[in-house]
């Protein structure tokens, strides 16, 4: 979903290819409706829009200006609009000969920074505090994040002070180099190993733990934390005073993973600050975040998502099972592989894969889940296996109930070897108003 | 990290018109059938009407033959010993009955160049007309996204991959698209398009008619007209045919069938849907697929 403001940017490019023929009220409904109705991708509904009135798409903008947090990590020639945040020249020996470059750390109005490096300091000499658009600069990859490259094609205009407002959150240190970027990330944009994390969000949840340490006893604060893009669990090391439902800004934290879950920790070389910005409401962020498959499968895992999609296929290991009481592993025939022969435990599951078209996940269903799920209860399984004499039959009839239905299930998505697979808390069978979608799609249609 | 094959949902008149199709080189490499619209299928999820259900095999080893409607073109199943799931299923159905097939694609190539697609289904279900309707809106949905991918790539000079992702669409998609493109060239989409709205009309009944279709997307529809006047000589001609080129007594090869055809005057398209009607009244049979037979 894109909103207004970040629509807007495109809908002064698109009048000005359509040379004021159409207003930019009528260009933003457009817009608007293809990104969020039809869901097609910013730069086709920008193609589409420009054909539509007649004007020329190969006029919509060649040197690609983009956002920090956009930049790819082997950009060819790219477009900045960015604010010096730190900038130290030095000598360097380059095929015997001295040379003078300069690097430092540039940011824009969305917060994101990014380093960079000057090959040519005849060609750009880039000073701190001030603006400047970048024109034909390329990137490189540095420990898995890009960085701006000012080689001798690179072009240099110096732009007014108000032309880049970097958010207060955004702390550069001025002196020293060679330190990394931070990078100022969204809750989605984080991956397990990032370091140097500056994220803003709310705290969700919070608990204090005493843990022993050499020396002495700590206190340690966990919770989650969440923006608009989704919730991650954290730990914080050191005691910033935090408090529930408050919006904090934390930066210098740092990305452990489990099994493609990120968690999010700081301590003591962490900063915790209370900015003044705009962020949902508790109740508003406790809601699960929408995702489709394929993008759980380019991201990892995830907190707290609602994904819909087909069953497609039922796994072994569905319906009735037996656990083994010491270690709850799944038993056959009474026998534990790990403790022999056990007093087995009955417990009801459903294994499926769930596929939405784009890509597919394994959902693991527990026993209140698939109860609520299928309305048979654990004692009525164990009635009618009793009775079939078959352990099976259960099982086939989840088959018959679940196999090629639509549903919506939520939970934590852990991505390992075998894929990804989601401990679902909540499932249920989605209805589609087919009749009004279908309307929809065929306007679509006919608007092309 | 293993990632499952995703099931692809298309329709049958583009699933059909493949001709492209990538092996997987080493021993586990997966294969996958490139449609005209760059779906690049190696699983497919199909809903449609069960129109037709032959038993080519015995009593004791069934192979089955199915034909699956999506109401404007049919898909081709078929199971046998390896598929004992679908199989057992498939046994006890009766057509006509909607049902739901996830499978895996299969292709048969008569000679160079040429390939026959059909599906082996994984699993199979009866299910309601309301699990059909949503599989044709779903279908619908990501057949316009792939009209859309395809055309945006038509419009580059030389369409990659990455490129493709960074507009929106699916590293699949992307993929397929690019694979797509130099092999079936100029595709026509607004054939594509007639079908999409064909299948939305079946969801919205009372708008057929009324709607804004352009004559040159009527006129290029998937669905050829059928019952012309000499339909009846031209299958008597067919099954003649299919004797005479029954040499082995083990069915006339399609691809002579074909060729023979051709020199009569009757295309392709236009045999094939000779031949499906044949099917359908009982006359000939496929003892194994790209062999026909008469009964």
């Amino acid at each position: 979903m894109m909103n207004k403001e970040e629509i807007a940017p495109h809908v002064k490019e698109i009048a000005r290819v359509l040379e004021g023929k159409v207003s930019e009220q009528d260009i933003e409904k457009d817009l608007d409706n293809y990104l969020n109705v039809y869901r097609m991708s910013l730069e086709a509904s920008k193609r589409h829009i420009v054909r539509k009135y007649g004007g020329d798409p190969n006029a919509l903008t060649k040197g690609e200006r983009k956002l920090l947090s956009q930049l790819g990590l082997s950009e060819q020639s790219v477009d900045l609009l960015v604010r010096v945040m730190s900038s130290n020249t030095r000598e360097v020996t380059v095929g015997g000969n001295p040379k003078t470059i300069q690097s430092g750390i540039l940011a824009d109005e969305n917060g994101s920074t990014v380093k960079f490096t000057v090959w040519d300091i005849s060609k750009a000499d880039l000073k701190a505090g001030e603006n400047y658009l970048i024109r034909y600069a390329y990137t490189k990859e540095w420990s898995g994040q890009p960085e701006v490259h000012l080689g001798n094609r690179v072009v240099v205009e110096l732009r007014p002070q108000d032309e880049v407002k970097v958010p207060d959150s955004v702390v550069v240190p001025q002196v020293g180099g060679g330190y990394s970027a931070p990078i100022v990330a969204k809750v989605a944009d984080l991956r397990e190993n990032m370091n140097n994390v500056t994220l803003t969000g709310r705290i969700l949840s919070l608990k204090t733990k005493e843990v022993e340490t050499p020396s002495g006893k700590k206190a340690m604060f966990t919770g989650v934390i969440a923006d608009e893009t989704g919730k991650v669990e954290f730990t914080a090391w050191h005691d910033f005073g935090l408090k529930d439902d408050e919006v904090i800004t934390v930066t210098n934290a740092y990305v452990k993973g489990w099994k493609g879950i990120p968690r999010l920790s700081f301590g003591e070389r962490g900063q915790v600050t209370r900015p003044k910005v705009k962020m949902p409401t508790k109740d508003e962020l406790s809601q699960a975040t929408r995702k489709g498959i394929d993008e759980l499968e380019r991201t990892g895992g995830a907190s707290d998502v609602i994904v819909t999609g087909t069953i497609v296929d039922i796994k072994k290991g569905t319906g009735l099972i037996f656990r083994c009481p010491e270690c709850n592993r799944v038993v056959q025939k009474g026998v534990c592989q790990v403790h022999g022969k056990v007093q087995q435990v009955p417990d009801l599951r459903i294994k499926v894969v769930v596929d939405d078209g784009s890509a597919a996940i394994t959902a693991v269903m527990k026993r209140e889940v698939t109860e609520e799920l299928t309305g048979i209860t654990l004692k009525s399984a164990l009635d009618e296996a009793r009775e079939t004499m078959d352990p099976d039959a259960v099982g086939h009839r989840f088959e018959e109930q679940l196999l090629a239905k639509p549903i919506e299930v939520r939970g934590n998505v852990i991505s390992d070897d075998y894929g990804l697979s989601m401990n679902v808390n909540e499932a249920k069978f989605t209805t589609v108003d087919v009749r009004t979608e279908a309307e929809a799609l065929l306007k679509k249609i006919e608007v092309i | 990290m293993k990632t499952r094959e995703v099931a692809w949902r298309v329709f049958a008149s583009e699933y059909n018109a493949s001709t492209l199709e990538i092996k997987g080189e080493g021993e586990k490499a997966p294969s996958y059938v490139v449609t005209p619209l760059g779906a690049m299928v190696n699983r497919v999820f199909i809903v449609g009407l069960l129109t037709d259900l032959q038993n080519l095999g015995t009593e004791g080893e069934p192979y089955w033959r199915a034909l699956l409607s999506d109401g404007m073109n049919k898909f081709y199943l078929f199971a046998g010993k390896y598929n004992p799931e679908a199989t057992l299923v498939l046994s006890k159905l009766q057509p006509p009955a909607y049902v739901a097939v996830v499978g895996k694609t299969r292709t048969y190539s008569p000679e160079e160049g040429k390939i026959f697609v059909s599906v082996r289904p994984e699993k199979i279900i009866r299910v309601e007309e309301s699990v059909k309707d949503n599989w044709v809106l779903e279908a619908a949905r990501s057949t316009l996204k792939r009209i859309d991918c395809l055309e945006e790539a038509m419009q580059m000079d030389s369409p990659t991959v990455d490129e493709l992702t960074k507009m929106g669409y699916t590293r699949a998609l992307a993929e397929g698209v690019v694979h797509a493109l130099p092999h079936y060239k100029e595709v026509e989409l607004n054939r594509y398009r007639g079908m999409v709205l064909e299948a939305l009309e079946q969801l919205l009944p009372e708008r057929s008619g009324e709607l804004s279709i352009p004559a040159d997307i009527l006129s290029a529809g998937p669905e050829e007209l059928e019952d012309e006047p000499d339909e009846g000589d031209k299958e008597e001609l067919v099954l003649k045919l299919i004797d005479k080129l029954d040499t082995n007594k083990k069915g006339a090869p399609l691809a002579d069938l074909i060729r023979e055809a051709g020199k009569a005057g009757i295309g392709e398209a236009e045999l094939e849907e000779i031949n499906n009607s044949l099917l359908d009244k009982g006359l000939i049979y496929e003892p194994t697929i790209g062999k026909m037979k008469r009964i």
